[in-house]
């Protein structure tokens, strides 16, 4: 083959139009083909028809388009206003609310357990405050130890990174639990003055 | 005449060889797809399918009913963007 005989430049735009045309059926065709034999397998393997259902079970299918009501037909904020009775505490629960109140009711969960701690603590600062009223001693050492809360809590804190089991923690901290409502603090300020 | 057909041959085997009609292809598939052609087609041989009886359809018949329809049925969009990337690819590789 010369250069020169195949040089495209030299043709003139209809051919090139039709050379363009050309290509583009055989590409259609091509495209035509691939569907007949697609088509053609599909029958005589017997999955041609598989997809088509009577008219009876497409409208049992259909797509629900009313207001209050999701695209299956059902309610969806059914159990919203609906009330649980709890298992263990026999109290009558709203629904939403359910989850987090079992956590604590039953002692699982990740809040519980602080949650107790802190009563426990409370409670023993309660307990020991009374106690020292009377014993005439202790009062000095209560005085030290008042700010001991403070120090009770940072050590707690770092008590509970290492994975020590809820008892050993709360008996610990029994002992030195003395002094004032500081220790009474919510949750989030006690983290406060640890850091 | 034959001048024509040898560069005609030439074209499209570097058509061909540049993996250009590939992708031509691929892309036409899927925009057929796109705009519902193979859809309508398929229902098209569903109707041919049930006339002709299932057990004794052959590909012959399928190909002689869905070919002309098919051609036909190719949007003009479709058909435009075709045609320019074939054109693009002429005008770009015009010296063989």
């Amino acid at each position: 083959m010369k250069m020169e005989d195949m040089s495209l430049s030299g043709l003139d735009n209809t051919k090139l139009e039709a050379l363009a045309q050309d290509i583009y059926s055989d590409l259609v065709e091509d495209a035509c083909l691939g569907l007949c034999f697609e088509v053609h397998r599909a029958v005589k393997q017997g999955y041609f028809f598989l997809d088509d259902t009577d008219q009876e079970s497409m409208k049992d299918f259909e797509i629900v388009d009313q207001p209050g009501v999701d695209i299956f037909g059902q309610v969806y904020n059914q159990w919203k206003n609906k009330e649980c009775v709890c298992p263990n505490c026999n109290r009558s629960i709203a629904a939403s609310r359910f989850a987090p109140h079992l956590e604590k009711c039953l002692g699982m969960g990740r809040n519980s357990s602080r949650i107790a701690n802190r009563r426990i603590a409370s409670s023993n600062n309660m307990n020991n405050k009374s106690e020292s009223d009377q014993e005439d001693n202790d009062d000095v050492n209560d005085n030290d130890w008042s700010y001991g809360s403070e120090k009770k809590a940072k050590k707690r804190k770092s008590d509970k990174n290492p994975n020590s089991p809820r008892r050993s923690k709360s008996v610990k901290h029994k002992n030195v639990l003395l002094g004032p409502k500081p220790c009474c603090r919510s949750g989030s300020s006690v983290r406060a003055v640890e850091r | 005449m034959s001048k024509d057909s040898q560069m005609r041959a030439a074209i499209n085997q570097k058509l061909i060889e540049m993996g250009e009609r590939d992708r031509l292809k691929e892309l036409l598939r899927a925009k057929l797809v796109e705009c519902g052609w193979k859809d309508q087609l398929k229902a098209h041989c569903k109707d041919v399918i049930r006339e002709k009886g299932l057990e004794h359809i052959t590909v012959e018949d399928l190909v002689a009913e869905i070919t002309p329809k098919g051609r036909a049925l190719v949007p003009d969009s479709v058909k435009k963007e075709l045609l320019q990337r074939i054109k693009t690819f002429l005008a770009q590789h015009s010296t063989l």
